[in-house]
C-alpha cells in the first residue's frame, strides 16, 4: 500500500537539516511519496524506515516485459482501478493469433497485413505489439512457422503450445527475442517449468479459478519465475470482466502478491465486429494483453485508438484544438478575440461571446492547455506565439479589419503584440463575464476621437 | 515640444505635460490620487474622470457606456491630452488615504472586531508573556567609571563592559566606525553619563547610537504589516510595550495594479521597480511621520522597524526585482533577508536604526504568514489547527508543533472590496451586515453607522447568504428573474439593489451584480479548495481541525454562519472559529517587542513546508467543485442551510 | 490458501427513470422504457442488482440532415424528408424500442419552424408511433425556450424525456417538463461538478431527481472519449456511494458525436491506409457505444442501423450473465 507524505514524514528524523536538498523533512517526504526523490538522499534515515519505504514502494502489479529491442512490450505496473485516480500506465498489448495450420503464403500475407497496421494519431505512432503462433499441427510444422514468423517480424512473440519438445525447440529458435510462453497450468507445470527457467522467458499461468491461479503463481515464484501473465481461460464476456476486475482489485486492495500480475484474454469469435468489441472491453477492463484473430484495418485502427484514449494521462489539462472558432453569424467585420486552448478558458469565453449576441471570432492559441495567466507566466502566451498563431490560423483571411481583442490580464503585452503582428490591439476585460458589455459597447460606439 | 496645461478639479491643481500624455500620468505629476486598480491597463474602469474642457484622444473601451461617454466620462489611463484641458475627478475615482478611528484601531488590535468580547486573542509577549527576553531595541543609560592608571581599559571596552548583561557575555557587541570616532569626545563631554541604544542583529548586539545624558525613557519602534492593498503601521513604546497608535492606509502601489502579479509586471517596465519601491516606502514614511507627530515622538528615538509582508511586497520594499517569483518554478530572490539599516531602504527613522523583516517561506507564502503563525501560536498547538488569511492572496497554514504546511491561492481582492461593483474597504460607510426579509426592504448596518457608501467583504458575505436564503439566488450564483422587485437588468447584467441612491451616500444605487457574485464565488472557492487540499495531503478533513483561525481585512465583523452558507468556511463546529484580525501586524509587533520572538519567527519560517497548489491536479478539480453555493458536495455542508 | 473474492457492497444505487406512459400510466405508449436502477458498477452482476438493460434510442430529425455522411445516407436518406416514415422505418425495420427526435428544424438558421408547428409535429408523431420518445431541442437557447414548452404541452401525459437543460438555461425547460409530467435531460460540458450542480439546481426547481437523466457530453473514440468515460465512472462511483444528486442515469449521444469523427466519415480513397469506410464508420459508432456502456451508459442515442444491431448484440451478450 502506498504511503502518504505524512506517513513517510513520521519515519524521517524531522530535524529539517536540509541536507537532502529539500527545505523541510515534510517537503522531502512529499517528494518520496510521489517517487520523485530517493530515500538515500537523507543521511540520517534509519534502516527500519528504509525497509518500510521499500516494501511500500513495491508495485502491486508486476511489470512484465515481452520481446526485445524497439518493439519490446511492457505491461503491468498498474496502481489504480480507475484511470481518474491517477492513470493507467502501460498500455494493453494487442496481438494477433496465427495458426500453424495456415498455408505459408497465407501466413506471409497475414504478416504483411499486420505490419501495415501502423497509424499516426495526435503525434503518436500507434502499432500492434504481438504475434502469437498457435500449435495445431506437429512439432516440426510449429517450429517452421515460428521460424518464418520470427524472421519476418520485429513484434513480440507468443508461443502457444503445451508440447514440451515443441516449446523447447521454439524457444531455441527465438533465443534473445524473449517470447511469452502460453501457457503453464497445474497439469503441465512440472513438465515445462525447467525449460521455461532455462530460457528466462515470461510465461502465461492459466487456471479457470483465481484460487488455482494463485497456487500456480506461488509455485512459479518459488521456482524463480516472476514474469507472469494471468489467464483464466475462455469464458463468457461477463465472467471474464469479473475475473479481470477481481485480479486487479485483489492485487491493489488486498495486496495479493500471487495475483499481482497483468492479465491476458484470448478472443475466439468469428464475427469481426463482435471480436473487436470484446477486445475493446478488455482494453477498458484491466486487460494486460488481448489476442485476437481478425486483422482488418478498421479493427486495428479502432482498438489502437481506444487504447490510446484510455491510457492517456487524465491529469493533463483538457485542451481544445488551437484554431479559429467562429461564433454566430460572423462576417469579415466581426471582432476577433484571442484566448488559450485550455478548454475551460475557451468555453468560458465562448459562452460569454454567445451571450453577447455579437458574432465574433475566437482564436485559441496553443498554450498546452494552460489558462491565460499561467500560460503567460510560463511564456506560452507571448506576443510572438500569438502572432504566429494568428498567421497559422488564417485569421487575416477571415476578417477585413486588423483589430484583435486580448484578455485584460495580459494587457501588458499589447504594445509588443502590436509590433509583432502589425494589428491594432484592444485590451478586453479581465474576466470573461465582462465580455458581453464590452462587445456591445465596442460595437455601438466605434468612436475614437472626441474634440 | 508642445506642452499643455492640465487642471484637476475640485483640487484646482495644475500641471504642464507634453502632448499625448495620459490623464493618469498627468494626475500623478499633479499630485492628484486616482484609483487605478489594474495599473493603467484600461481594464478595471476605476479611473473615470469627467472632461470639462479641451481635446483628448481615447481608446475605445467597454467600461464606458454610451450614456457615460455622452456626459464626457473617460478612463484616465486610456485617454491622452492634446490641448489644455480641465478635468473633474469624481469622488469614487479617488484613491483615499485614510486613518482608522481610535475605536476601530482598538477593535482591530484585539483582532476581534465587533465581537470583541466573544474571543480571547493571545497577543504573545504582550499579554501572557509567552515570549520573554528583551525588545529588538534597548536603551541603556550608563554612568561609566572614569579611566584611571589602575583602570586603563579603552573607551569602547569600557562602554561594552557597562552595557553587557549577565548571561549575555557570549553575545558579541558591535559598533560602527562613525560612532567610535565620536566616542572619546562624547564620553568626556557627557561626563561619562550616556544612553546607549543597542539593537539585536543576527546573534549579536549593535550599538547604533550613543547620546549624552539619560534618554532611556524615549525608546520607540514601529511594527508594520505590508499588505498588497493595505499597509498598517503601529507606534510602540518599547519600554512599557504599549501601543501608542495605529494607522492603516492604502498601499500607494495600488495605483500600479491591484494584485501582486500586476505589480510584478509593472516592476519589469522602465523605472517600474523604482516607482513601486518608492510608493511603498512613501506610504510607510507617511504612517511613521503621522504617528510620530500625533504622539510627539522624535524619530531619532525610534531605532527599530519590523515588517511582515508577502514575499513580493518585501522584494519591492527592498527594491529587489520580483520577476522570478512569477515564473515557474516561482522562486524568490530571498525569503529571509538580513537585518539592514532602515535608511538603506529609505525608511525615515533614526538614520542608524535597523529594519527587521519577518522571514518568509516561499514566493507566495511570505513573512506575513510566518508572523500570523507566530501570533496565533499555531506552532505550539498539540492538535492540528488551521490559519486562513483571507486577502488578495489567500494563505492557508495547517499544522501543529510537529509540522506546518502552507499554501497560497489566488483569491482576488473581492473580499477586500476591490474588483466588485460597489465594493470598498472596511471603513466608514461600508455596509457590513445585511438581513433580508421578503416583506420589507433590506436591513443593513454600516461601519460608523452612517449612510452607506459601498459594501465591504463581510457585507457581501451577508448579502449573498441572505439572497440565497430568500431564493433570490440559485446555488450557482445566478439571480432569478423576477425573484424580487429589487432585481433588475443593469448595465453589467442582472443585479440586486441593496440600497437606492436616495438613501445612500453615493452617486448611484448600491447594487450587487451577478458578476460580483461570481467574483466572490471564485474567491471563496479558491480559499476553500486550497484549505481542503492542504488538509487532504495531511490525511485530514476539516472536522479533524481543533482550532480554525481566520485572519484578514474583509470587515469589522463576520457572520460565520453566513460564511459557511457561502462555503467560504467549512461546516464545522462554529466554536472552533477564532478571529485574529490582522495576525500579520500582531506577529510583526511581537517580533519588535521580543528578540526571542524574532528568532522564533526564523524557526517557524524554516519549519513551514510550502505546498505548491498549481502543480497539484486535484486542486483544479476541488476548485471547480467549490464554485457553487455552498459547494457541489452538499454533504459537506449539511449544517449550512 | 484460498483467495476470497473482493466484493463491493454499495450503499447507493442509480435512480430509476421511466420513459413513456402506457395506458396504465395515463398515456398511449405501447411499451415503456425503464432505465437506471443499477446497484453495481457496469455488468458486475455479483455485486448488486442491474434491473434494466441499457437501451438504444434511434436518432431521427424533424428535417432532412444536410451533412450526414454517405454511410448513413445509404440506409436512411430515403426517409429524411418524411420524419414520420423515418420513425416508422426505425421501429418496423430496425426494431427500435425508443426514438430520439431532434427538433433541428426549429433552429433559426435551419428552418426556423415555429413552436406551434413543432408541437403539432410531436402530436402527429405520437399518433404515428407507439414507442416512447426522447425529444431534444435545436440548441438555440432562446428558441428552445419557446419550442420545448409547446412540445411538452402537446405530449402531456406521455412521459417523454426532454432536453437539453444546461446550466445557463434550465429554468424554462425544467418548469415546462415538471408541469406536463415529463422528464428532463441535464447536459453538462464534460464536467462532473457542473453535472451535479445542474441536478441540484433542477431539483431545487421542484422536479424530482428521479425525472432527471444526465447527458455528460461525450466525445467519440479518438475525440475525447476518455474524458466522458472517466467522468461517467466517477459519477457512477459517487452514485453507488450514496450521492443521490449524482445518481441519474446517463444518456449518451453516440451517433451525433461519432459521425462527426474523421475516422467515421472519410473514404478509403482519401485515406487508403485506413481501409474501407463502411466497417470503419460502423465500428466507430459501435465501439464508442461499447466503451460508454462499460462506463455506465444507460441510454445510447445512435444512428447507424448496423451499429445498433451490433451494440444490441453486445448488450444481450453482457446481460445473459445477469442471472440473479
Amino acid at each position: 500500500m502506498a504511503l502518504s507524505g505524512l506517513d513517510i514524514y513520521k519515519l524521517l528524523p524531522k530535524t529539517n537539516c536540509r541536507e537532502c536538498g529539500f527545505p523541510t523533512c515534510l517537503a522531502f517526504a512529499m517528494q518520496l511519496a510521489k517517487k520523485a526523490a530517493a530515500v538515500d538522499k537523507c543521511p540520517y534515515v534509519t534502516e527500519e524506515a528504509k525497509a518500510a519505504l521499500e516494501s511500500a514502494g513495491r508495485p502491486p502489479v508486476r511489470l512484465v516485459s515481452i520481446g526485445s529491442g524497439e518493439r519490446k512490450l511492457d505491461i503491468g505496473n498498474e496502481t489504480v482501478m480507475f484511470r481518474h485516480e491517477e492513470k493507467f500506465r502501460n498500455p494493453c498489448g494487442i496481438g494477433f493469433i496465427i495458426d500453424d495450420g495456415m498455408a505459408d503464403p497465407e501466413i506471409k500475407k497475414t504478416l504483411r497485413r499486420i505490419h501495415e497496421l501502423t497509424f499516426e494519431r495526435v503525434g503518436q505512432k500507434l502499432s500492434v505489439d504481438l504475434i502469437a503462433i498457435r500449435q495445431n499441427s506437429d512439432k516440426k510444422r510449429f517450429c517452421d512457422v515460428v521460424k518464418m514468423v520470427s524472421g519476418n517480424t520485429a513484434c513480440g512473440l507468443v508461443l502457444m503450445t503445451g508440447d514440451k519438445e515443441a516449446l523447447q525447440d521454439a524457444l531455441e529458435l527465438t533465443k534473445g527475442r524473449k517470447p511469452l510462453v502460453y501457457r503453464l497450468t497445474a497439469e503441465n507445470v512440472s513438465s515445462l517449468v525447467e525449460t521455461v527457467k532455462r530460457y528466462r522467458v515470461p510465461v502465461v499461468a492459466a487456471s479457470v479459478t483465481l484460487d488455482g491461479l494463485s497456487v500456480l503463481t506461488a509455485e512459479l515464484d518459488k521456482q524463480g519465475i516472476t514474469e507472469i501473465v494471468l489467464d483464466t481461460g475462455m469464458k463468457p464476456l461477463v465472467e471474464k470482466i469479473w475475473d479481470m476486475t477481481q485480479i486487479r482489485r485483489l492485487a491493489l486492495k488486498k495486496s495479493a502478491r500471487s495475483l499481482g500480475y497483468p492479465a491476458l484474454a484470448v478472443i475466439d469469435k468469428t464475427d469481426r465486429f463482435e471480436e473487436c468489441m470484446e477486445a475493446a472491453t478488455y482494453i477498458l477492463k484491466y486487460g494486460g494483453i488481448v489476442l485476437l484473430k481478425g486483422t482488418e484495418i478498421w479493427q486495428a485502427l479502432s482498438l489502437l485508438t481506444l487504447r490510446q484514449n484510455i491510457y492517456s494521462d487524465p491529469q493533463k489539462p483538457l485542451q481544445i484544438e488551437p484554431k479559429i472558432y467562429p461564433v454566430g453569424a460572423v462576417t469579415d467585420s466581426s471582432p476577433a478575440l484571442v484566448t488559450t486552448n485550455f478548454s475551460l478558458s475557451y468555453y468560458t469565453v465562448l459562452s460569454e461571446v454567445e451571450a453577447s449576441k455579437v458574432p465574433a471570432y475566437i482564436l485559441s492559441v496553443d498554450t498546452e492547455g494552460m489558462s491565460v495567466l499561467t500560460a503567460w507566466a510560463a511564456e506560452k502566451f507571448t506576443p510572438a506565439q500569438i502572432s504566429a498563431s494568428m498567421k497559422k490560423s488564417g485569421l487575416e483571411n477571415m476578417v477585413a479589419h486588423r483589430n484583435l481583442i486580448i484578455p485584460g490580464y495580459v494587457a501588458v503585452i499589447s504594445g509588443e503584440l502590436e509590433d509583432a503582428s502589425g494589428w491594432k490591439i484592444t485590451v478586453g476585460p479581465k474576466e470573461a463575464s465582462g465580455i458581453p458589455s464590452f462587445l456591445k459597447n465596442l460595437y455601438n460606439k466605434p468612436e475614437f476621437v472626441n474634440s | 515640444m508642445v506642452e499643455f496645461k492640465v487642471t484637476f478639479f475640485p483640487d484646482n491643481k495644475s500641471v504642464e505635460v507634453p502632448d499625448d500624455t495620459t490623464i493618469l500620468s498627468a494626475a500623478l505629476s499633479a499630485g492628484v490620487s486616482l484609483n487605478s486598480a489594474c495599473g493603467g491597463d484600461g481594464v478595471c474602469g476605476r479611473c473615470r474622470i469627467i472632461l470639462k474642457k479641451g481635446r483628448v484622444v481615447t481608446q475605445p473601451n467597454g467600461r464606458i457606456s454610451a450614456e457615460e461617454r455622452s456626459r464626457g466620462v473617460y478612463l484616465a489611463c486610456s485617454t491622452s491630452i492634446h490641448s489644455d484641458v480641465e478635468i473633474e475627478v469624481p469622488a469614487e475615482s479617488r484613491l483615499e488615504l485614510e486613518s482608522l478611528s481610535p475605536q476601530d484601531v482598538e477593535l482591530r488590535l484585539k483582532g476581534k472586531y465587533a465581537q470583541a468580547e466573544e474571543v480571547d486573542i493571545p497577543v504573545p509577549g504582550l499579554v501572557d508573556g509567552i515570549f520573554s527576553g528583551v525588545p529588538l531595541v534597548e536603551k541603556i543609560s550608563v554612568a561609566l567609571p572614569q579611566p584611571t592608571h589602575q583602570d586603563r581599559v579603552s573607551d569602547l571596552e569600557r562602554l561594552y563592559r557597562a552595557v553587557s548583561r549577565p548571561g549575555q557575555a557570549s553575545v558579541p557587541l558591535l559598533t560602527g566606525l562613525s560612532n567610535i570616532r565620536r566616542l572619546g569626545e562624547l564620553l568626556r563631554a557627557a561626563d561619562w553619563r550616556v544612553t546607549v541604544t543597542v539593537n539585536w542583529r543576527e546573534g549579536s548586539r549593535e550599538i547604533v547610537a550613543i547620546e549624552p545624558g539619560n534618554t532611556e525613557n524615549k525608546n520607540f519602534g514601529f511594527a508594520f504589516d505590508i499588505g498588497t492593498t493595505t499597509i498598517s503601521g503601529q507606534l510602540v513604546d518599547l519600554n512599557n510595550k504599549k501601543i501608542l497608535g495605529t494607522k492603516a492606509v492604502y498601499n500607494r502601489q495600488a495605483s500600479f495594479g491591484s494584485d501582486v502579479i500586476t505589480r510584478i509586471i509593472y516592476a519589469q517596465q522602465a523605472e517600474g521597480l523604482e516607482k513601486l519601491h518608492h510608493a511603498v516606502i512613501d506610504t510607510m514614511n507617511q504612517i511613521i511621520h503621522d504617528l510620530a507627530v500625533e504622539h510627539g515622538v522624535d524619530l531619532n528615538d525610534a531605532s527599530g522597524v519590523t515588517c511582515a509582508g508577502n514575499t513580493v511586497m518585501i522584494h519591492l520594499l527592498l527594491r529587489i526585482d520580483p520577476a522570478y517569483i512569477r515564473r515557474e518554478p516561482y522562486v524568490p530572490t530571498a525569503n529571509t533577508v538580513p537585518v539592514i539599516r532602515a535608511s538603506e531602504s529609505g525608511i525615515k527613522i533614526n538614520p542608524r536604526g535597523l529594519l527587521y523583516c519577518v522571514p518568509g517561506v516561499a514566493g507566495y507564502v511570505g513573512g506575513d504568514v510566518t508572523a500570523g503563525v507566530l501570533s496565533c501560536g499555531l506552532d505550539r498547538e498539540k492538535d492540528v489547527c488551521v490559519l486562513v488569511d483571507i486577502g488578495t492572496n489567500g494563505e492557508i497554514v495547517a499544522g501543529n508543533r510537529d509540522f506546518l504546511i502552507a499554501a497560497s491561492a489566488s483569491a482576488g481582492p473581492a473580499f477586500e472590496g476591490s474588483g466588485v461593483t460597489c465594493g470598498m474597504r472596511s471603513s466608514k460607510g461600508a455596509i457590513q451586515k445585511v438581513r433580508l426579509n421578503r416583506e420589507s426592504p433590506p436591513v443593513y448596518e454600516t461601519i460608523g453607522g452612517c449612510k452607506p457608501r459601498g459594501i465591504c467583504g463581510s457585507g457581501y458575505i451577508d448579502s449573498i447568504a441572505a439572497m440565497l436564503k430568500a431564493g433570490i439566488l440559485d446555488k450557482a450564483g445566478r439571480i432569478k428573474d423576477g425573484a424580487d422587485e429589487r432585481v433588475r437588468e443593469g448595465q453589467y447584467g442582472r443585479e440586486y439593489v441593496l440600497s437606492y441612491r436616495e438613501e445612500a451616500d453615493a452617486d448611484s444605487d448600491i447594487v450587487i451584480t451577478e458578476s460580483d457574485i461570481e467574483n466572490i464565488k471564485r474567491a471563496k472557492a479558491a480559499i476553500h479548495a486550497a484549505a481542503h487540499i492542504l488538509l487532504k495531503h495531511c490525511d485530514m478533513d476539516f472536522k479533524d481541525v481543533k482550532k480554525f483561525f481566520i485572519a484578514g481585512g474583509f470587515g469589522t465583523c463576520l457572520d460565520t454562519d453566513n460564511a459557511v452558507i457561502l462555503g467560504l468556511l467549512p461546516d464545522i463546529d462554529r466554536e472552533k472559529f477564532i478571529f485574529v484580525g490582522n495576525s500579520s501586524l500582531s506577529g510583526s509587533r511581537s517580533v519588535l517587542l521580543s528578540e526571542e520572538a524574532f528568532r522564533k519567527s526564523g524557526e517557524i519560517a524554516g519549519k513551514i513546508t510550502y505546498f505548491e497548489l498549481s502543480v497539484e491536479p486535484a486542486y483544479m478539480d476541488e476548485y471547480m467543485a467549490a464554485l457553487f453555493f455552498p459547494h457541489t458536495d452538499l454533504n459537506r455542508f449539511r449544517g449550512a442551510l | 490458501m484460498a483467495i476470497g473474492m473482493l466484493q463491493e457492497k454499495w450503499p447507493g444505487k442509480v435512480n430509476e427513470t421511466v420513459i413513456g406512459a402506457d395506458k396504465s400510466r395515463g398515456g398511449t405508449r405501447s411499451n415503456v422504457v425503464k432505465t437506471g436502477g443499477e446497484a453495481s458498477l457496469p455488468f458486475l452482476f455479483h455485486e448488486g442488482v442491474f434491473p434494466h438493460k441499457p437501451v438504444i434510442a434511434f436518432e431521427i430529425w424533424d428535417t432532412a440532415p444536410a451533412d450526414w455522411p454517405d454511410e448513413l445516407n445509404k440506409s436512411l436518406s430515403g426517409v429524411y424528408n418524411d420524419p414520420l416514415a423515418w420513425a416508422d422505418k426505425c421501429i418496423n425495420e430496425y426494431k427500435a424500442e425508443l426514438l430520439c427526435v431532434k427538433l433541428q428544424g426549429a433552429h433559426p438558421d435551419f428552418g426556423n419552424r415555429s413552436a406551434d408547428a413543432e408541437a403539432k409535429f410531436i402530436s402527429r408523431l405520437l399518433k404515428k408511433v407507439s414507442v416512447p420518445l426522447v425529444i431534444t431541442g435545436c440548441g438555440d437557447d432562446a428558441k428552445d425556450n419557446q419550442v420545448i414548452p409547446a412540445c411538452c404541452e402537446a405530449a402531456k401525459g406521455e412521459r417523454c424525456l426532454f432536453g437539453d437543460a444546461v446550466q445557463d438555461n434550465y429554468k424554462t425547460l425544467a418548469a415546462a417538463v415538471s408541469a406536463d409530467g415529463h422528464s428532463i435531460i441535464a447536459e453538462s460540458p464534460i464536467d462532473i461538478n457542473i453535472a451535479k450542480q445542474l441536478n441540484i439546481l433542477i431539483s431545487d426547481m421542484g422536479l424530482p431527481v428521479e425525472r432527471i437523466v444526465m447527458n455528460p457530453t461525450i466525445g467519440a473514440m479518438g475525440y475525447g472519449l476518455e474524458y466522458a468515460y472517466s467522468i461517467m465512472e466517477r459519477a457512477r462511483l459517487a452514485a453507488l456511494s450514496g450521492d443521490k444528486m449524482m445518481a441519474s442515469p446517463f444518456i449518451c449521444f453516440v451517433g451525433q458525436e461519432t459521425w462527426k469523427a474523421k475516422e467515421a466519415r472519410v473514404s478509403a480513397v482519401e485515406f487508403p491506409s485506413w481501409g474501407p469506410e463502411t466497417e470503419r464508420g460502423i465500428i466507430w459508432e459501435a465501439m464508442t457505444a461499447a466503451a460508454l456502456l462499460q462506463a455506465g451508459a444507460d441510454i445510447l442515442v445512435m444512428r447507424h442501423p448496423k451499429a445498433v444491431e451490433k451494440v444490441r448484440g453486445y448488450i444481450d451478450e453482457l446481460m445473459r450473465g445477469n442471472t440473479p
